[in-house]
């Protein structure tokens, strides 16, 4: 079976400035997760589970598919 | 990128682990190639290696602590410590086998108490250093 390769980009940096230079740590404290994981998510090292990413654009009042970008490639 | 508290534990434990239990098996190692097969020395040994152990991560958790916020494990770390535990615990199972054979093949039992107790700490050694990997790589 062929699978594609999923690639989940955010837009997460931007909406932090667009929030009045919201830090990585608010962010964290209001998600319920390390500073270090918002850091890796931004840095597309960690894929969220769902309940955090509804959680993070829960924070900027958007929607999943504007905090979040899947790109399929086929492998 | 600054570490979370989790993962320096991960480095704490990673350090007073090999530090410790390196310490005791090049001790047990001279000791059984000199010819020692008296159990209640290794068993000395390696309760010196312990007590070692736990004031190295008594110590260096109250310095991590105090030098960095403490939060709890969150989705990510657990994650990471299961990839982790899933990718080294066959060195577990396989010292496990390792001994039956051993004990099957009526081999000292101070070799075969040693191999499982190596296998076990390359285990949790190999774990701790896949942890890292994940912190620092992605996961």
């Amino acid at each position: 079976m062929t699978q594609e390769k999923i690639t989940i980009s955010n837009t997460i940096r931007t909406l932090r400035f667009g929030a009045g230079e919201m830090t990585q740590q608010e962010l964290a404290d209001r998600v319920g997760v390390s500073r270090q994981t918002i850091n890796a998510i931004e840095a597309s090292k960690y894929s969220p589970s769902l309940e955090v990413a509804f959680r993070i654009s829960r924070v900027f009042g958007k929607r999943l598919d504007e905090v979040f970008e899947c790109r399929a490639k086929p492998r | 990128m600054s570490m979370s508290f989790e993962e320096k534990s991960v480095w704490i434990q990673l350090g007073a682990m090999t530090l410790s239990l390196g310490t005791y098996f090049v001790i047990a190692g001279q000791m059984l190639a000199s010819g020692v097969r008296e159990a209640i020395a290794f068993a000395t040994v390696f309760m010196v290696a312990v007590v070692i152990m736990v004031v190295l991560l008594i110590g260096s958790y109250v310095v991590a602590a105090l030098t960095s916020k403490v939060e709890g494990r969150d989705e990510r770390d657990r994650l990471i410590a299961w990839k982790a535990e899933h990718r080294s615990s066959w060195l577990t199972a396989a010292g496990v086998l390792g001994a039956v054979t051993c004990i099957a093949a009526g081999v000292d039992n101070v070799w075969t108490a040693n191999l499982l107790l190596l296998t076990l700490a390359l285990s949790e050694v190999l774990g701790f250093v896949l942890q890292i990997a994940y912190y620092r790589r992605g996961v």
